[in-house]
C-alpha cells in the first residue's frame, strides 16, 4: 500500500542523523569462541539459571527459565560446555548472574515449527522462546501479546530514531518478507484487524520495500523521539494514550521490527531469541559494520571487528540518547543492545555544566511537554515533590531531549531520573 | 586513556549558551551601527565606555572573587574559558538606550558599573540575576542624572524640514505626541531620521532585522515581541478612544521595539513556560501603553523591570501538562460533600 505521511509531530529535537557510517553496510554473521549470556537481559525478574558448570548445552538449549509473569527465557547462543555460572560485572555499573559457554560443536536444539498455529499457541512460543522487545527497553513480549484490553491495531515501529542505529534498517531492507509474517503472527495473537509500519522519512528504501506489502505504511518525520511508543501512536492513528494508561487502553500495540523478525524465526524455525543485530558505529570505529551477533558476544570482539581506533572516548551500548556508557569494551551483547557506539570526544561534546540561563529550550523540546528546568532546579534542592508538581517528573519518558538540547550542558536527563528515583522510594 | 562516563544522551548539540549570546550581539550590530551614523562621534564614545566598562567590571569581580594573586596564570585561563559575552550584551543595550551625549561620557560607564556588578555579579552571574541588568543600569542613571531627559536629535536625513527647536529642546517624540505637538511621519518614526531618542531606540528598521536574525537563529520567538508591541498599540488606541491614527506612533516611538525584541525577551528575567511567557508579555503590553499615558514620559524600561520582579509569580502559578493529559474528573459525591 501506498505509504501515508504521519501526524505532525512539534516537540522534540532534530538530531544529525550519524547513520550514513553503517546505512550501506549489509548484515554480516560474527564467530566467538566464548558466550558470557546475562540472565538479566529484559525488565523484570531475572531468569534462574537451569545449568551449571560442566554442562554440555545445545545451540537454543534453555539455560534460564523465566522467574514470574515479568521476565523471560533465556536460551544458550552457542553449543558448548559451561564454564561458570556465577556473578559477573556487566560493564554497565552492575552485575548479574552470567552463563559463561565454551563453543564445541555446532548442535541445535530447536522448539518444534509451528504450522498454521491460533493466537494463543504463538503467545504460548513467543514466551518460550524468550523474546523481548528489541528496541531497547526489553520489555518481554509474551506479556505485550497477550493484552488485558482489547486490541485493534499493531504498530510495527520501524522509526529507529536514535541516531548512529541502522541495524533495523538493515533488517527491515534484507528480511522484508520474514518481519511481514512474523506481524502476521503478532496480529493473529492480538487479534488485530490493523497494522501499520511505521518507518521515518529517512529510510526511502526499507518504505518502498514495505509499500509493496499488504500492511499500511506510514512515512514518518524525522524527528526524535519519533520511535517512543506514546508519540508514534499519535502519529499513527491520532489515538493520545492517557498519562499513567498503556498503549493497549487506545487499543494499540507496538513492537519493534526486530522483535517481529524473532517471532517468525520462533515460529516457523522454532529458534528462541540467541542472536540480534548490532549496529557498530561511531567515530572510534574505522569500519563500521552491521553485525549479527550471538547473544553473549563480548563486546571487544565487535570492536575489533570493527576496527576500534584510538580516538574511541566513549563506550556506549544501545542508541547514543538512552543507551549506557560502558567502563571500556568489557561487557557483552544481550537482547537489547542495538547498538555498540565508539564515540570521540568531540563527538560527545561533554564539557562541563555552565550556569543555567532560563532559555527554555528544555520545555520548547519536550515531547511530553514537562518543565526539566523546574525539576533541575528543585531536584537540586531535594525538593522532589515540588519537582513533580512543577517539572511533572513522573510523566517523563526519559527520551534525554532536553539534556541534548541544553546550551548550559546541564545534565537535566540526570536530574529528572534522580528525581524519579527519590519519588519512587518515598512512595 | 580512560573512557568517559555519563548517563544518557551520548551525544548534545554544538549550540552552547556563548553561541546564542554571540548571536545576540550579532544582532545588536545593525542598530549600533545605524546610532553611530545617526549620532556621530558622540554615540560611538558612549558605546566604547558601556562595553569596556561592562566588561573590565566582570573581570575584577571574577579576579577578586577567585583569589587572582594565587594562581594569576590559571585564573586568567579559567575566565576567558567561562565568560560568555553576557556582560558585553549587558553593556551594549546600556549603551543603546542611553542618549548621545559627549559631554556625560562618564554616564554609560557608571552605568555599565551598576549594572554588571550590583545586578549581575552580585546576585552570583549569568542566569542569575533577578532583573535585567542593562534595564536596571539606564534606570539607576535616569533616576541620577538629569542628562537622561535631554536626547539630542539624529543629525539625518528629514531633520532639516524638521522644527529644530522642539527636537533640541528635549522632549522624544513621545513627549511631543502626549504634548499635542506635531510628531514626524510614520516613515521618518520607522527610520528614525530626525528622531530625538537614545542611540539605539531611533532606527526602528535595525532593531527589526537584528530581530529578524535572532527569530531565524531560534535564540527568541516571533511571538513574543510581536505580542508586546501589539498589545501596546492597541491598548493605546483604546486609551485615546479609539482613535486609530495613535497606533503607529504608539508602536513606533520611544523605546518600545527596542525594548521589546532585546530587553523584555531576555531568558533569564522572563518566565518559563510558554503560556506563562504569554501572559507575561501581554501585561507587560497593557502596563506600557496605561502608563505611559498616565505619566507622559518614556515607560519601557520602568515596565519591564517591574514585571521582572513579576516572574516568580507567573512561574509559581503554572503547573506542567503533559503530553495526554486528562483533566481530573471530580465525582459528584465530592461536589455533594462538600456543599
Amino acid at each position: 500500500m501506498k505509504a501515508k505521511n504521519g501526524k505532525l509531530f512539534f516537540r522534540g529535537v532534530h538530531i544529525p542523523d550519524a547513520k550514513e557510517f553503517s546505512k550501506e553496510s549489509p548484515i554480516l554473521p560474527l564467530e566467538t569462541d566464548e558466550a558470557a549470556i546475562p540472565l538479566k537481559q529484559h525488565i523484570g525478574a531475572a531468569a534462574e539459571a537451569t545449568v551449571s558448570a560442566g554442562d554440555y548445552v545445545k545451540r537454543g538449549q534453555l539455560i534460564g527459565r523465566a522467574a514470574g509473569k515479568i521476565s523471560a527465557n533465556v536460551h544458550a547462543s552457542v553449543a558448548g560446555t559451561v564454564t561458570e555460572v556465577g556473578e559477573r560485572d556487566d560493564g554497565r555499573g552492575g552485575s548479574c548472574v552470567h552463563v559463561v559457554i565454551a563453543r564445541e560443536g555446532a548442535e541445535e536444539a530447536f522448539l518444534p515449527p509451528l504450522d498454521h498455529p491460533d493466537g494463543a499457541q504463538i503467545a504460548q512460543r513467543i514466551e518460550d522462546a524468550g523474546i523481548v522487545g528489541m528496541g531497547g527497553a526489553g520489555f518481554p513480549a509474551h506479556v505485550k501479546a497477550r493484552p488485558i484490553a482489547p486490541v485493534d491495531t499493531l504498530i510495527l515501529n520501524g522509526a529507529e530514531c536514535e541516531p548512529y542505529l541502522t541495524c533495523d534498517d538493515r533488517l527491515m531492507r534484507e528480511q522484508t518478507e520474514r518481519i511481514v509474517r512474523g506481524a502476521g503472527y503478532l496480529a493473529i495473537a492480538l487479534n488485530a484487524t490493523r497494522v501499520i509500519v511505521a518507518i521515518e522519512k529517512n529510510k526511502p528504501e526499507a518504505i518502498s520495500l514495505f509499500e509493496k506489502t499488504e500492511f499500511e505504511t506510514v512515512k514518518l518525520k524525522k524527528q526524535y523521539p519519533m520511535g517512543s511508543e506514546k508519540h508514534l501512536i499519535y502519529c499513527c492513528t491520532g489515538r493520545k494514550v492517557p498519562l499513567g494508561k498503556l498503549p493497549s487502553d487506545v487499543g494499540v500495540a507496538v513492537q519493534n521490527v526486530a522483535t517481529a523478525y524473532a517471532v517468525c524465526e520462533a515460529v516457523e524455525l522454532g529458534k528462541p531469541l540467541i542472536e540480534r543485530v548490532v549496529t557498530v558505529s561511531g567515530g572510534g570505529a574505522d569500519a563500521p559494520k552491521n553485525l549479527l551477533c550471538a547473544v553473549g558476544t563480548p563486546l571487544s570482539r565487535l570492536a575489533e571487528a570493527a576496527g576500534i581506533n584510538e580516538n574511541a572516548a566513549k563506550f556506549v551500548a544501545g542508541g547514543p540518547m538512552t543507551g549506557t556508557a560502558l567502563t571500556g569494551a568489557n561487557g557483552v551483547v544481550t537482547k537489547t543492545t542495538s547498538g555498540f557506539l565508539l564515540l570521540t570526544e568531540k563527538e560527545t561534546n561533554s564539557e562541563t555544566p555552565t550556569p543555567c540561563i532560563n532559555c527554555g529550550k528544555c520545555a520548547d523540546v519536550c515531547p511530553m511537554r514537562l518543565m526539566p528546568m523546574h525539576t533541575a532546579f528543585y531536584t537540586a534542592v531535594g525538593e522532589y515533590e515540588l519537582a513533580d508538581r512543577y517539572g511533572g517528573v513522573r510523566s517523563c519518558i526519559e527520551c534525554g531531549a532536553c539534556s541534548y538540547i541544553c546550551p548550559a550542558r546541564r545534565p537535566l536527563a540526570q536530574m529528572i531520573k534522580t528525581a524519579k528515583a527519590n519519588l519512587g522510594r518515598k512512595a | 586513556m580512560k573512557p568517559i562516563l555519563s548517563t544518557a544522551p551520548h551525544v548534545k548539540t554544538r549550540r552552547t549558551t556563548k553561541h546564542i549570546m554571540l548571536d545576540v550581539l550579532i544582532a545588536l550590530l545593525p542598530a549600533t551601527v545605524a546610532g553611530i551614523v545617526y549620532f556621530g562621534l558622540a554615540a560611538a564614545v558612549t558605546v566604547a565606555v558601556a562595553l569596556a566598562s561592562a566588561f573590565l567590571t566582570e573581570f575584577v569581580w571574577y579576579l577578586v572573587q577567585n583569589k587572582f594573586h594565587r594562581a594569576p596564570k590559571e585564573t586568567l585561563k579559567k575566565f576567558f574559558a567561562q565568560f560568555d559575552f553576557t556582560s558585553l550584551i549587558t553593556g551594549l543595550l546600556l549603551a543603546l538606550c542611553l542618549p548621545a551625549n559627549l559631554s556625560a561620557w562618564y554616564m554609560p560607564a557608571l552605568g555599565a558599573i551598576f549594572a554588571v556588578g550590583a545586578v549581575k555579579m552580585l546576585f552570583g552571574g549569568t542566569g542569575r540575576n533577578i532583573v535585567n541588568p542593562a534595564i536596571a543600569g539606564r534606570v539607576f542613571l535616569f533616576i541620577s542624572f538629569s542628562a537622561m531627559t535631554a536626547y539630542p536629535a539624529a543629525n539625518f536625513g528629514a531633520i532639516a524640514t524638521n522644527d529644530w527647536e522642539n527636537l533640541v529642546a528635549g522632549a522624544t517624540q513621545l513627549g511631543n505626541l502626549f504634548a499635542g505637538k506635531p510628531v514626524l511621519s510614520p516613515v521618518d518614526l520607522f527610520l528614525g531620521t530626525g528622531v530625538a531618542g537614545c542611540i539605539g531606540e531611533t532606527c526602528k528598521l535595525a532593531l527589526i532585522v537584528g530581530g529578524i536574525y535572532l527569530c531565524a537563529r531560534g535564540v527568541i520567538k516571533w511571538y513574543l515581541p510581536a505580542i508586546y508591541i501589539l498589545v501596546t498599540g492597541l491598548f493605546a488606541v483604546a486609551l485615546e478612544g479609539f482613535d486609530f491614527t495613535a497606533f503607529l506612533p504608539s508602536v513606533l516611538s520611544g523605546g518600545l521595539i527596542l525594548g521589546a525584541i532585546f530587553m523584555a525577551t531576555d531568558y533569564v528575567t522572563t518566565p518559563k513556560s510558554k503560556l506563562g511567557n504569554l501572559i507575561y508579555f501581554a501585561i507587560l503590553g497593557l502596563l506600557t501603553a496605561g502608563l505611559r499615558k498616565a505619566t507622559q514620559i518614556e515607560v519601557v524600561s520602568f515596565c519591564i523591570l517591574l514585571m521582572n520582579f513579576a516572574v516568580f509569580l507567573i512561574d509559581l502559578a503554572i503547573k506542567a501538562r503533559p503530553f495526554g493529559f486528562r483533566k481530573p474528573v471530580k465525582r459528584k459525591q465530592d461536589k455533594e460533600n462538600r456543599a
